[in-house]
């Protein structure tokens, strides 16, 4: 009996020694990048003594990142020039080009505006196959289920050709309109809506409810879990998405990833800049995920799920 | 609404009389104003999911029997009046080539290079990342664990990391002078060339996917773990089985399919491998060691606008998951049910 609490005794250390290193490991990258960017290069890129513990360059690295001539990372609000009185219109244009969005800015905005738009979509498409008949639903619905399986994003080729042709290149639209129609996110949508019952939709018919407010007032409010995890899905798709907006972006429209690929491509590589970078756009992010962790977990699973 | 659905169920209305009226008789046409409602909240998904989804399916494959000479120029349309003109123009230029961009790819040494260093990654990282998520799953489902729930979620932090971002911090941690090396060096290890020798800059990209994906697919593998029946293991207990054997023959059995999800997908996702290879090593360095397909599909696609070629490349590759995602599908329905 003794030996067997033993062997159980070094069981959970070992067990829990596993786990720690998983986690330092996890931990280490996380706290570096940090690191570094509080610090000045040669201060952590070093082989012989680099520093551990947070400096106070941080504010230095973002205003020379800040400074930065030919990718803009954080918006500046710029100087109005001129100013033309032709009314609201121009009062408005001239209000955007104040402020200049830097990538952080456009990639929220981007990320932003797709899981909004995206979500209304695949919320609308999803409660179409779930709760009405029509002509051609199965079809239509196989091939949309179909493309579930291929890598959307690399698509790219006909698609740069399509948003020359059409005007758009270097566009926010060309970065959100292609994955609106979002298989997955259609899927998932029919998926949950069939769980609506049919006896409600019908009896707020004979209440006097129109089509619409069927969808936006009893099966929306009823799927808010499910929009809740699909809406981190959109989110971190967009956000993720790096070879589309490297082709189609240029200067002054970038997102994060394409950013961040300039300054990396750069002819000097400034390390701490780049860690500011990185640290501006990762822990925002990780606070999100802490605080929505349930949203982001069931987001991976509702990802993962094949009925 | 409330209150009606409190009843024992509504009369049927005479929309479901009609309906089922007319399934009684075998009639298809759907019930009057229906059809048209399903297309209306369909219509804007669909459309967008023809244009930007199915069209350029179709066309990628169409474009990979062509070259590429240029963006088109001959007119289609040309309205023009007083006010406005408006010239629509064919996509691109192209010229007929038949397979000959598939057979290029037999003596493209590139190619193979990418084929070769994308193998190369999956055959590393792909088993050494689900053994590990499966490795911390099983760990964290363990009833003695304390502190599991602050466990899982350091794990799960870097799913939640951009990918970009994250591989700039590879970058720097495996500079010469990086912190790895320094970690390496001070526990009396040689330092290694984890970005300028061709092996290690492999290995490089195999550590920083791991880093980024072992957390999410611990969790889909905690969500699989808890969906075994816990009498298997008190089965197994009073058999006298001891850890290691309930591992092997509960854990991984009772899991298969979820474990083969996670076989799948990241398979796949390796052969997208594009931001770690680009980010860290710069696209391909040293000596195209790192260059994945999809780096080379971009490179042969917008850096030498062979759209062809690039598109026919594409195609290989939609192939390979899609034969990936249908044996993920089959196999994986099959122990469902």
């Amino acid at each position: 009996m003794r030996e067997e609490t033993r062997r159980e005794a070094v069981w959970q250390f070992l067990t829990y020694g596993f786990i720690l290193l998983g986690a330092v490991t996890t931990l280490v990258p996380l706290y570096w990048i940090f690191v570094a960017s509080t610090l000045e290069e040669s201060e952590f890129l070093s082989s012989t003594d680099p520093r551990l513990i947070p400096g106070d360059s941080f504010l230095g690295n973002f205003e020379a990142l800040r400074a930065r001539e030919n990718v803009q990372f954080v918006g500046r609000v710029g100087e109005m020039t001129q100013y033309v009185d032709l009314g609201p219109v121009y009062f408005a244009y001239d209000f955007w080009n104040l402020w200049n969005m830097g990538a952080i800015e456009s990639s929220i905005f981007v990320a932003g505006v797709y899981t909004i738009l995206s979500l209304l979509l695949c919320s609308m498409a999803g409660f179409a196959f779930a709760k009405y008949d029509f002509r051609f639903k199965q079809p239509i619905f196989y091939a949309i289920l179909a493309t579930l399986i291929l890598p959307i994003q690399l698509l790219v080729i006909p698609l740069f050709l399509l948003m020359s042709q059409i005007g758009l290149t270097n566009s926010y639209w060309a970065i959100i309109l292609p994955w609106l129609a979002n298989p997955l996110g259609i899927f998932l949508m029919r998926q949950n809506m069939r769980s609506i019952p049919d006896a409600l939709l019908e009896s707020a018919r004979m209440d006097g409810a129109t089509e619409f407010q069927l969808y936006y007032k009893i099966a929306l409010p009823t799927m808010k879990s499910s929009l809740a995890a699909l809406s981190i899905i959109l989110f971190l798709f967009q956000w993720n998405l790096f070879l589309f907006p490297l082709v189609i972006l240029d200067q002054g429209k970038y997102t994060i990833p394409v950013a961040i690929n300039q300054l990396v491509g750069a002819q000097r590589v400034y390390y701490d800049q780049i860690m500011v970078a990185a640290t501006l756009s990762i822990i925002p992010i990780f606070i999100l995920f802490l605080f929505l962790q349930k949203q982001f977990v069931s987001g991976i699973l509702a990802g993962s799920v094949k009925e | 609404m409330a209150t009606r659905d409190s009843l024992p169920g509504p009369d049927p209305s005479v929309r479901d009389r009609l309906r089922f009226a007319r399934q009684s008789v075998g009639e298809l046409v759907p019930t009057p104003g229906e059809g048209i409602v399903g297309y209306v909240f369909l219509l804007p998904a669909f459309v967008l999911f023809g244009v930007f989804l199915a069209f350029p399916i179709i066309y990628t494959f169409y474009l990979s029997f062509f070259r590429f000479n240029g963006v088109g120029n001959d007119t289609l349309l040309w309205i023009d009046t007083g006010f406005f003109s408006y010239r629509l123009t064919s996509i691109a230029d192209l010229e007929f080539v038949g397979l000959a961009n598939y057979t290029t790819m037999f003596s493209d040494s590139l190619f193979h290079q990418a084929l070769f260093n994308t193998t190369f990654i999956l055959v590393v990282q792909v088993p050494l990342m689900v053994a590990l998520a499966l490795l911390f799953a099983v760990a964290l489902d363990a009833s003695f664990v304390r502190l599991r729930g602050v466990f899982r979620t350091v794990l799960a932090l870097p799913v939640s990391a951009n990918l970009v971002a994250y591989s700039t911090v590879f970058l720097l941690m495996m500079q010469d002078a990086g912190l790895v090396n320094y970690i390496l060096t001070s526990l009396g290890l040689p330092a290694i060339p984890w970005l300028t020798s061709s092996f290690w800059s492999r290995i490089t990209i195999v550590g920083a996917v791991t880093w980024r994906w072992t957390g999410y697919n611990m969790i889909i593998l905690l969500a699989g773990l808890q969906n075994i029946p816990q009498q298997l293991y008190e089965a197994a207990e009073i058999d006298g089985a001891t850890r290691i054997q309930k591992f092997r023959y509960v854990t991984v059995p009772q899991l298969r399919p979820v474990l083969l999800f996670v076989f799948v997908t990241s398979t796949i996702g390796t052969f997208k491998l594009f931001s770690e290879p680009v980010i860290i090593n710069g696209g391909g360095a040293p000596l195209d060691s790192t260059i994945t397909i999809v780096q080379y599909i971009y490179q042969a696609a917008f850096i030498d606008f062979r759209l062809g070629y690039a598109s026919a490349l594409t195609y290989v590759l939609i192939a390979i998951v899609s034969v990936l995602s249908a044996i993920q599908l089959n196999v994986g329905g099959d122990s469902d049910a």
